[in-house]
């Protein structure tokens, strides 16, 4: 008949699914409403919710989040080459001179930054940057994010780069390409979806980030503006603002944002996936 | 020994690679010397009172410290009681396309925006957890300090506790499942060999995976000290140091979000945010080192 080993292991099966339920429903269920309340907010709001400006809390119009997109996507294109740039030379380093004290000081380097609190950072961009410039500017928010996403990046590209087999660096070696040649022709090529991910998936690091914009990028949304040196606006810093504030047309317009937020990130999301799914043929 | 040519490949490496010593160098010491101003004055008194009064100069952070420890603690609980069910479900359970779309999800939420968490716990996940969970905990277990106040708003330390956790499910799992799948395929065969259950055996496993399963916990204690963005929106902003969990509290990050862009206006005020989050990201490091060189040492030996 049933033994206790048996009702044991169905009790047990029983309770791992649930919890693991339990586990994805968040997703799933912040995916729903997110995406319902999001899309109230673009009916009501129409086109004008990518072009217009924010509304004053008392207004009936939805209005948009214009300023706010083409701030992200000002501080996105600033921080992201930067980012990237420093952190495939770190990569490289890393790589290529496994044993040397500098490279193993760069690995945990990488981990302390990626271990520093993200309002930190805006607090020492704050006191680096934004007083001695007089203000608040894109660049100082771009900075902050450089700040927050290198690591990551070198973590990604690092791991990319040890993927490729030592049989192919020696083949290029032997074949008399200089050290800078094998990196360039070989070894990047061989890794290039790797790589590729690195780059999408720092990208929605650096577009999502809220804490690091606090004190750095200036929230202003009074209009668009892409000067580097003024200060900008960011579509978290404009969610953050609205979601708590007590009015109910900035609640829709945080909705909509943070809706247009997912989507994007959605977007990368499924871009990494294809690029993983090219690797497996 | 390098040749000629590989120190010149190293050299040349070197001047955009020591860009990370640099940052690094340059926030520990700004963060370090604007603490010292409040350290020198305040001293310890910061860290055992928890006034916080800019316009009289009195400071104390300890309502805030304990805050983010209690929430992180709480967020580690939870992410252990989702994780390690996730972890064992993709692990042993799951096969073929399933597998591949439950390991997507948790890549998925792995990569989400805090600020969309933040949004769907303060308009979904508080409201839930009051009505459902804070309001029958408090009817039943008034007696003990720790659910004695009625939760009012939800807003609260228990509720970013919880909404933490949820957000660090995914960073803990990844952990784990990267350890369970580096314990060699020998030791399963043998449970199975000796006629174990899958209970049995998945319970032998995580024995097996104890101190890497531990060693992730820790990571994920040291990644919701810092949080921010979520900590802001649900922990309630207040300065009231309470022993009952479903009161409003502060975190550290949450108490500077809400402080800093008016610290410059009062004398020291800068300066003691500066010290709390000096504090936070000491804790915080320290933390990440110890957990992933046990999870080094932990695999060394493991992998036979």
């Amino acid at each position: 008949m049933y033994s206790w080993r048996k009702i044991r292991e169905k009790l047990f099966t029983f309770t791992i699914i649930l919890l693991s339920l339990l586990a994805i429903a968040p997703i799933i269920h912040m995916i729903i409403v997110v995406s319902i309340n999001g899309i109230v907010t673009f009916v009501k709001a129409g086109t004008s919710f990518f072009t217009g400006l924010p509304p004053t809390p008392l207004s009936q119009e939805i209005g948009g989040i214009a300023p706010s997109i083409i701030g992200t996507l000002l501080m996105t294109a600033i921080s992201l080459p930067i980012t990237i740039t420093l952190a495939i030379f770190a990569a490289i380093l890393a790589t290529e001179f496994p044993k040397n004290p500098i490279s193993v000081a760069i690995d945990a380097i990488a981990k302390s930054l990626a271990s520093i609190p993200t309002i930190a950072v805006s607090m020492i961009v704050y006191t680096v940057v934004v007083v001695p410039m007089k203000g608040f500017s894109a660049l100082a928010g771009a900075l902050a994010l450089t700040i927050v996403a290198l690591p990551y990046a070198y973590t990604y590209f690092s791991t990319a780069l040890r993927s490729v087999p030592a049989v192919y660096r020696e083949a290029a070696l032997s074949v008399a390409m200089s050290r800078w040649g094998t990196v360039i022709r070989v070894l990047i090529p061989i890794a290039r979806n790797g790589i590729a991910i690195g780059v999408l998936m720092t990208m929605a690091r650096i577009m999502g980030e809220t804490a690091a914009l606090l004190f750095t990028a200036g929230r202003f949304r009074n209009r668009v503006s892409i000067t580097p040196s003024k200060p900008v606006d960011a579509v978290p810093l404009l969610i953050f603002d609205y979601i708590l504030s007590p009015y109910d047309i900035w609640h829709q317009v945080a909705w909509g944002a943070t809706a247009f937020l997912l989507l994007a990130y959605i977007a990368i999301f499924f871009a990494v996936k294809l690029i993983v799914k090219e690797v497996k043929l | 020994m390098m040749t000629r040519k590989d120190k010149l490949f190293f050299i040349s490496l070197l001047p955009l690679s020591s860009s990370l010593l640099t940052i690094l160098v340059l926030s520990i010491a700004t963060v370090a010397l604007k603490s010292l101003d409040s350290l020198q004055t305040f001293g310890l008194n910061l860290l055992i009172s928890s006034t916080w009064n800019p316009e009289r100069g009195v400071y104390g952070f300890l309502a805030p410290l304990i805050g983010s420890v209690t929430t992180s603690i709480l967020a580690v609980i939870t992410a252990l009681f989702l994780s390690l069910p996730l972890t064992i479900i993709i692990a042993e359970y799951l096969r073929g396309i399933v597998k591949n779309v439950v390991s997507s999800i948790v890549e998925l939420m792995g990569g989400m925006p805090t600020i969309i968490y933040a949004v769907w716990a303060s308009q979904y996940l508080v409201p839930f957890l009051k009505e459902f969970i804070m309001e029958p905990l408090h009817n039943v277990f008034k007696f003990i300090p720790l659910f004695s106040c009625r939760p009012i708003t939800g807003f609260s330390i228990f509720a970013s506790g919880i909404s933490i956790g949820i957000s660090i499910v995914p960073y803990v799992t990844a952990i784990i499942l990267e350890a369970h799948q580096s314990i060699p395929l020998a030791y399963r065969e043998a449970c199975y060999g000796i006629g174990a259950t899958r209970y049995e055996s998945i319970k032998i496993m995580l024995s097996l995976a104890r101190p890497a399963i531990v060693a992730a916990l820790i990571l994920g204690f040291a990644r919701s000290l810092g949080e921010t963005t979520i900590a802001a929106v649900t922990v309630g902003n207040s300065m009231y140091l309470s022993s009952c969990l479903f009161a409003p509290g502060y975190t550290v990050s949450a108490l500077i979000a809400s402080q800093f862009a008016n610290a410059h206006l009062y004398p020291y005020a800068e300066s003691v945010l500066y010290a709390s989050i000096l504090f936070v990201m000491m804790i915080s490091i320290a933390l990440s080192f110890y957990g992933s060189s046990t999870i080094i040492r932990w695999r060394s030996r493991i992998v036979v």
